[in-house]
């Protein structure tokens, strides 16, 4: 199986920018396809796992293609498509376009080329080439819920704990945290993270043993302090605003010089599609220190909206079970019984004794 | 206008930014020269016979380019009915085969592509490369010239019932057991293949049932709850599925051969006894239950009718205990391997002496048919989209997939 996890320098010698496109740009791009896939997956009704499979699919993708090769908006579509049939929640490719037009400028949606659909069954060979046919992914949501399960606390805020965490795990697909670290740590960085912003203080936690220093060393091994505020700094740094260096390149595959809505004014507010969260535009202060104890997060200033995400589920006990819609089962022919004992069994007609013929 | 096909003669939109990306046969070129790193090209092996007829396409021998020994089995996925690109089931199977490593389940070694060129439209054919496998049961069964000891016969079903607990440890039903899908290697090491329908289940948790369908499972191994219509199944499908084939190393022929659903539970019947809530609880809640005209008052014969084949009493009761109506009652693949047929002499023994006498390979593909009327239920996979029959119909032939 391939190695699908990344150090930060091999993520700035991608293919696109061995192609010409800045760090900068081509995470913009990578935020704006997730992002993308986020926003038509939900208006599908499709769950969280399928969603992050497709976001995941489109970040490995880059790092074998360039931004320039495949515009960004139909790849997501694909990887969106492909994640449906992956995940049991499948949707026709013709309904996912559908979904993808009503979202795109028509500019943006003119990369779909003159016939969409195939557009889409041509790169989808092209993916699952790419991928490996590495097709499942596991996502930090579940072992969020399991870790979570393992806090002792109040219950109120280690919901909203709990809940926070969720957030961030949903906007981490945003950047390429799944292309570095395996979800175990992402859900435990972004718990910490959630910890200190909802100032919910884990002491206690069901199965601690006197070697642990945290909860998290129960999960996971080998995590330090700097890992944990790297990943969270990842995360935090979607919420803040970003300066768009002179002369970047416009996207390709979508709009070249009028800039999309979102992206008017990117150095003054966020484009407000990145996340349902309310953006504070004074960067948190967040001071790396090497102690924990130490560290100051200041929440974001939240919009109430915040945790009321609306296509996922806040906080699902469970992730919803797909279940397919009954088959339509035409009743069986029906049949005389026979009367009278039942044959014998008799293997009358004897296998053939040479073989082959 | 950057689209992939983006039409060659328009001029250029004013907004256009085609220096910043390829046009369309720059592209076209990227897709035929790009090195896929983690899929490598069909042409690396070289066909050597058409040795099957799968459920989602043809199954081919091939041997390795670079060691003429190493043989592998080649799975076309067949795509080009496909409106909604590379088919659902072959997804299934790819991620099933990838989680399932074990001496009794067919190895998936890679998946294979065919270079994309104008020719193919730059569509890319892709074949499963799995071991080969020199036999299939259905084949080595319907060959006369092989003779199982009780010893073989035990290592078969003791192989057979190994492959099952790992998969169904493993939260993956098989769903399409039959001797046809059971695969012997000249070493005489057996391996479960086709995973075409198999799917993950969880164990229903109280308030919440499955719903699977049940159009699955050949009918002639297909197990009464689901022919009653059973949505809410388990494991239990494959251990009928096991014992069907069990009782098939004696009498060399299917034991049921129905041709319609209701004439399968007929015969079922007519061997295990009516189902009747006496016998089955549970059974009066199933969908079909009341809606299909059932046998009442048969007596179970399962022993009476299969001793004349199988003689050991040892396999006559485990026979017994895999042939449940109950599936509750039915024996999982834990309790059939402890079972004291497994363990009392002759004990289990080696098939490759046995084999080594049969060097020509048996597909049950490549046998002429056992039987007419044999069926393969088309199923309709759960959450895809209608579709009508699979355009490649096997004809005469059965199913044999890897």
């Amino acid at each position: 199986m391939p190695y699908w996890y990344y150090d930060k320098k091999d993520l700035l010698t991608t293919p696109s920018s061995r192609d010409g496109i800045t760090t900068e740009a081509e995470n913009r791009y990578r935020k704006e396809g997730a992002r993308f896939i986020i926003d038509t997956g939900s208006k599908m009704d499709l769950g969280y796992n399928t969603v992050a499979t497709g976001v995941v699919y489109f970040h490995r993708f880059y790092m074998f293609h360039s931004f320039k090769t495949f515009p960004r908006y139909i790849t997501a579509c694909c990887c969106l498509f492909l994640a449906g049939k992956v995940e049991e929640t499948p949707k026709k490719c013709k309904d996912i376009i559908k979904v993808a037009k009503s979202l795109l400028t028509e500019q943006k949606f003119a990369s779909f080329g003159d016939d969409p659909k195939e557009e889409v069954m041509t790169l989808e060979r092209i993916l699952l080439q790419t991928i490996k046919f590495d097709l499942q992914v596991e996502h930090p949501y579940g072992y969020l819920l399991k870790y979570a399960k393992c806090l002792k606390g109040d219950k109120a805020k280690l919901q909203k704990m709990v809940q926070m965490a969720w957030t961030f795990v949903n906007d981490s697909l945003c950047t390429t945290l799944c292309l570095q670290w395996e979800p175990e740590v992402i859900a435990v960085a972004l718990m910490f993270l959630a910890g200190k912003l909802s100032k919910f203080e884990v002491v206690d936690w069901n199965g601690r043993v006197p070697k642990h220093t945290a909860w998290w060393d129960m999960f996971v091994e080998d995590v330090t302090m700097e890992l944990l505020e790297d990943i969270c700094h990842q995360v935090l740094d979607l919420y803040s605003p970003q300066t768009q260096p002179p002369g970047a390149e416009s996207p390709p595959g979508g709009a070249a010089r009028a800039l999309p809505k979102n992206d008017k004014r990117p150095s003054v507010t966020p484009p407000a599609s990145v996340s349902p969260v309310a953006v504070n535009t004074n960067k948190p202060t967040v001071t790396p220190v090497k102690n924990g104890a130490d560290i100051k997060l200041e929440p974001p200033k939240m919009d109430p909206m915040r945790f009321t995400y609306p296509a996922y589920p806040g906080l699902a006990p469970y992730p919803p079970v797909y279940s397919a819609p009954p088959p339509n089962i035409p009743p069986p022919p029906r049949l005389p019984i026979p009367t009278g004992p039942p044959p014998p069994l008799v293997y009358s007609e004897p296998p053939p004794s040479r073989f082959p013929p | 206008m950057q689209g992939v096909s983006a039409p060659r003669e328009q001029p250029a939109p004013v907004i256009s930014t085609s220096s910043t990306i390829l046009n369309m046969r720059e592209k076209e070129k990227y897709i035929e020269d790009f090195e896929f790193p983690f899929c490598d090209e069909s042409s690396k092996y070289e066909k050597v016979a058409k040795i099957g007829q799968g459920t989602f396409g043809e199954v081919f021998k091939a041997r390795a380019r670079n060691s003429s020994k190493k043989f592998v089995a080649m799975k076309k996925v067949l795509m080009d009915n496909e409106k909604e690109g590379f088919p659902i089931t072959a997804l299934r199977e790819i991620k099933i085969l990838q989680l399932l490593k074990h001496e009794n389940v067919v190895n998936l070694i890679e998946i294979c592509r065919t270079k994309a060129t104008l020719h193919n439209k730059y569509r890319s054919t892709f074949y499963l490369v799995f071991d080969f496998c020199e036999h299939d049961l259905a084949g080595l069964l319907s060959n006369m010239n092989v003779k199982f000891s009780l010893g073989e016969i035990k290592k078969v079903m003791q192989q057979l019932l190994n492959g099952l607990y790992y998969i169904h440890s493993n939260k993956i039903l098989h769903r399409d057991m039959k001797a046809a899908n059971v695969l012997i290697t000249k070493n005489g090491i057996l391996k479960l293949a086709d995973f075409g329908l198999a799917r993950a289940f969880s164990v229903a948790k109280s308030g919440q049932v499955n719903k699977y369908t049940n159009r699955v499972v050949t009918l002639w191994y297909r197990p009464p709850e689901l022919l009653l219509g059973d949505r809410n199944y388990g494991p239990p499908v494959d251990m009928w599925g096991a014992g069907c084939i069990m009782a098939e190393m004696w009498t060399r022929s299917p034991i049921m051969q129905g041709s319609t659903e209701q004439q399968q539970l007929i015969l079922i019947s007519q061997l295990c006894g009516s189902c009747t809530p006496d016998t089955w609880p549970g059974v009066e809640a199933l969908d079909l239950y009341n809606k299909m005209e059932l046998p009442k008052g048969q007596k179970r014969k399962v022993k009476e009718r299969l001793k004349p084949y199988v003689k050991d009493p040892y396999g006559c009761d485990l026979l017994d205990k895999l042939l449940q109506l109950d599936p509750a009652k039915r024996y999982d693949a834990d309790t059939a391997l402890n079972h004291d047929f497994f363990w009392t002499d002759p004990m289990p023994c080696e098939l490759a002496n046995m084999l080594a006498q049969h060097t020509q390979s048996m597909f049950e593909y490549l046998a002429p048919p056992r039987r007419p009327g044999h069926l393969r239920h088309h199923h309709h996979v759960a959450g895809a989209a209608p579709k009508p029959p699979p355009a490649v119909q096997d004809s005469g032939y059965q199913d044999r997939v890897f």
